[in-house]
């Protein structure tokens, strides 16, 4: 793969695959070296339903963001690199790195939607409901990203086999090792489906 | 809950009755003193003194809510669902009625580190009894208070009814309000109750806050006027192999948005750090902070089993039994094996986090932490700070994960420092560059040398074992061997090593049952055969016979180069387990696929079969780890991993699928853990099954493909 094409893909947020990773840590690094120093911007973000209007640094990541100026403490820092998957939200319906994508590539007409805005303690979302029937966590830091991107998996995907969630969710980590409850838990959802 | 001491009593009032709990392991002893102390704030800061005994409370207050107090830390094991699954159903409340507050240390007595997997066995087990003991005691206090006999009360609900008088229950704070009992509680001695436990199958206790997001960790803290802060990452093991010479602060200072960068004094050596109301500006100083570190004196090149070798000094002998050298002379066969582990670490989610706050002119600090022992680490943040330790208030917070990582970790000391010398509340986040590098405690390298003899029935007579490491944890109680020679050696590193998931049980672990496999090839016996014949207890004997009639070891036909292995540990917490592994391998690419997993394991009462089977099915995962990817690229100067993506863990698509039976056989009754024991006999069955797939040994973790393909290329 071209490293332009690459570094598209890492200013987009989207995770990558480990074929690349070699090339990635080098673009990472110049991304981050290069970073020219620019002054805060208002940026207005459609978050869980709501619009949110913040003054931030244009390149500053949109987990900061969601962390430290909305509250929204659900989305997790987990390595910074995109590589861990703690931190992914909904952009549009996709499940994006948020720790990958910076506030000025988010448009004000992107829907963001973050591990808060999809369910309620009194109303789970049936991913995270499933999540708890199948004890699919531990210590329960990966979850938000881990729901995400479940989420986003069978809203494209409303049937997946066991096959297709070990590939949606490969590159999302759990280091307690809840891999089997999540794979369950999400397979669960297929076969009510059905 | 986040209340100091008095806030917290003041809140129950001072009817409320409150019991504490000498936990007292082996001694024997079971009893409450029956000398109730008055209770006020200061007479009870005397009688639960959390220096000396009293381990464990229960309160009892007014509403009829219970409030249990801990200092052991959930760390995602699932503490405070076991803590709620034995409360809840010895006193008969429902969930809702009790508070379990953990490593508040202004709240909760030191009970000791949550590490060992004997936070359930120790903590869990002893409240289950002293809850036991509590409801006797308050029948006794109503049929002297009512002038009846026990016989006519019983306990419901959390409190004692008179029989012929359903309607009314007396609620344990009207029996004994404004009291504090002390009791005296010995788990191995108690089975006596006649109550047995029943796992009710409740949900993890966090699990609708944690699927929410709603769980606060440390990171999630937010205070006013907070910064955020990191260090600096040398470029060499920091401070063992290196010192900072100079430091050009100049442009990491002119980033925008930054407070401060800054050298400091502080354990361990002098550091750089930089602050700023924004993780991403801290990141960006950092990377502009020029700096000149001393070159270590060592040499970079770490060829570890030669330093192993050059360094290793005798320190004690493990086991002796017989004559080894006899025993070997009169075997009729002999093996000889060396084996080796690397350098692993831990690779928890959450990076080392704490948020601190110093006020009063630093008589009063107060620091956030997910830490698996909150009072050690106050504690050692007093020293550190040169203040007394009543001065320090740590609170302990949800852990995203720990592994023994996270015990008093320096991250504790670190943020009450740094927030002292920028004056403001601090959220001191470690990058997870500097979590690799910096953080650079390594599960050890360890390495073992092994000959065992064994005799024409295929006994085993002797077996000697140098083991050069720390513990040489893992090696007692898994054989009957007459002949036994175990020397422990240690080994210094340029590095720290670290307290990690398994401690040495793993790395030991794996050679041992590595050897015994060749050791029963050399015999002519199957491994499976050998074991049952060898093994020390039989409770071992039911849980092979489990592996092999769940894997179907007896009709087992492999496909090509397919193969079954197992192993079997035992741990120090009298828990057993045993491991079969199904494998394929590739010849060509030399990649392992793990193709099943079948473990049975003797851990006594399952407290929540849901979080058990969850933690048991996580530790097998990390032996899946340790045995195919984990080594952490290392040299004498330092750690050169950075990424997740350089430090391959476990993902979904290694994971497959594994069944877990539960066994009560050994030492029936009371549970015995089971957090460390998955990890450990894993690895060793892994490589026991590309024995038998492939014909080839691997004498070294972790059996990448190239090591595989080199063993075969030398075969």
């Amino acid at each position: 793969m071209a490293e332009e094409s690459l570094r598209e893909i890492i200013d987009s947020g989207m995770s990558i695959c480990y074929e690349v990773m070699g090339f990635r840590q080098r673009s990472i690094f110049k991304l981050f070296q290069g970073f020219p120093v620019l002054s805060e911007k208002y940026f207005t973000l459609d978050v869980n339903g709501r619009q949110r209007r913040v003054k931030v640094e244009p390149e500053e990541p949109l987990l900061w963001i969601l962390r430290d100026d909305l509250n929204l403490t659900g989305t997790k820092f987990g390595c910074g690199f995109g590589e861990c998957g703690a931190c992914s939200v909904l952009i549009d319906g996709v499940a994006r790195r948020s720790c990958q994508v910076q506030t000025q590539y988010v448009s004000s007409g992107q829907k963001i939607v973050t591990i808060e805005g999809l369910g309620t303690a009194d109303n789970l979302s049936p991913v995270q409901k499933a999540f708890v029937d199948f004890t699919a966590f531990q210590c329960g830091f990966c979850t938000p990203g881990m729901i995400i991107n479940a989420t986003a998996l069978l809203s494209i995907n409303p049937n997946p086999t066991k096959e297709e969630i070990i590939a949606a969710m490969d590159f999302n980590l759990c280091r307690c090792g809840s891999y089997l409850n999540i794979i369950e838990a999400i397979a669960s959802l297929a076969n009510t489906e059905e | 809950m986040k209340l100091t001491r008095r806030q917290f009593l003041a809140s129950i009032g001072n009817a409320c009755l409150v019991y504490a709990i000498k936990f007292s392991p082996g001694s024997g002893q079971r009893s409450i003193i029956q000398e109730p102390v008055p209770f006020d704030d200061e007479y009870t800061c005397m009688a639960f003194d959390w220096s000396i005994d009293y381990r464990e409370w229960i309160v009892f207050d007014q509403s009829g809510n219970v409030s249990i107090f801990t200092n052991r830390m959930e760390l995602g094991q699932g503490l405070t669902t076991v803590l709620t699954a034995l409360v809840t159903q010895a006193l008969d409340i429902p969930r809702e009625k009790l508070t379990v507050v953990l490593g508040d240390t202004d709240l909760c007595p030191d009970d000791g580190s949550t590490q060992g997997s004997s936070s359930t066995r120790n903590v869990g087990w002893s409240f289950w009894l002293a809850c036991h003991e509590i409801r006797n005691n308050l029948i006794q206090q109503a049929a002297d208070s009512l002038q009846v006999s026990q016989e006519q009360l019983e306990f419901l609900r959390g409190g004692v009814r008179l029989k012929k008088k359903p309607g009314r229950i007396i609620k344990p704070s009207e029996l004994g309000g404004g009291k504090a009992v002390r009791m005296t509680i010995d788990p191995m001695a108690a089975s006596d109750n006649g109550q047995e436990y029943e796992d009710l199958g409740i949900d993890n206790v966090n699990a609708v806050e944690i699927v929410t997001g709603r769980l606060k960790y440390v990171g999630d803290l937010k205070l006013p006027g907070m910064l955020y802060a990191d260090w600096h990452t040398p470029p060499y093991h920091h401070p063992w192999q290196t010192n900072l010479l100079s430091s050009d602060l100049i442009e990491a200072r002119a980033v925008a948005g930054v407070e401060a960068v800054m050298e400091v004094d502080e354990r361990p050596g002098r550091r750089i750090v930089a602050f700023a109301k924004r993780y991403h500006n801290v990141t960006k100083a950092l990377h502009k902070v020029k700096s000149k570190w001393s070159v270590p004196e060592r040499p970079k090149e770490l060829r570890v089993e030669e330093e192993i070798r050059a360094r290793a000094e005798f320190v004690k002998i493990l086991e002796k039994k017989g004559n080894v050298d006899a025993g070997l002379a009169a075997s009729y066969k002999t093996v000889t094996e060396t084996y080796l582990t690397q350098n692993t670490t831990l690779a928890q989610m959450e990076t080392d986090t704490a948020v601190a706050k110093v006020e009063n002119g630093g008589a009063k600090i107060t620091v956030w932490v997910g830490d698996a022992w909150p009072h050690e680490a106050r504690r050692r943040a007093a020293e550190l700070l040169k203040v007394p330790e009543t001065y320090v208030h740590v609170i302990g917070m949800p852990t995203g994960g720990g592994f023994g990582h996270k015990i008093a970790a320096p991250v504790t000391r670190e943020a009450p420092v740094l927030s002292q010398i920028i004056g403001a509340p601090v959220k001191l986040l470690y990058s997870r560059r500097n979590q690799f590098k910096l953080r650079s405690r390594y599960k050890m390298a360890c390495l073992l040398d092994l000959t065992t003899g064994v005799a024409t029935d295929g006994k085993m007579l002797a077996r000697k074992i140098d083991t050069y490491q720390d513990a040489g944890s893992g090696t007692l109680h898994t054989y009957a061997i007459p002949h036994v020679l175990t020397k422990l050696y240690s080994a210094s590193w340029p590095y720290q090593l670290a307290t990690s998931r398994g401690t040495s049980y793993v790395q030991n672990c794996f050679a041992i049952e590595s050897h015994i496999d060749m050791v029963a090839k050399a015999a002519g016996f199957d491994p499976f055969t050998f074991r049952r014949i060898n093994v020390d207890l039989t409770a071992f004997v039911q849980l092979i016979d489990a592996c092999a009639a769940m894997i179907g070891y007896d009709n087992y036909r492999p496909g090509p180069d397919e193969g079954i292995g197992l192993a079997i540990c035992f741990h120090g917490g009298s828990q057993l387990g045993v491991v079969a592994a199904e494998v394929a391998v590739n010849r060509t690419s030399g990649k392992v696929k793990v193709k099943r997993i079948c473990a049975a394991f003797d851990i006594g009462t399952v407290i929540n079969h849901r979080t058990a089977t969850a933690c048991l099915r996580g530790g097998i995962i990390w032996g899946i780890g340790y045995a195919l990817f984990e080594k952490i690229k290392i040299d004498g100067h330092s750690a050169y991993t950075e990424y997740l993506l350089d430090y391959r863990i476990p993902q979904f698509s290694d994971v497959p699928p594994i069944d877990i039976e539960f066994h009560d056989n050994c030492n029936p009754g009371a549970p015995r853990g089971c957090g460390e024991l998955p990890i450990v006999p894993t690895i060793g069955a892994i490589a026991n099954a590309i024995h038998q797939a492939i014909g080839v040994r691997l004498y070294s973790t972790p059996f990448t493909p190239e090591s595989i393909r080199k063993a075969l290329g030398g075969s």
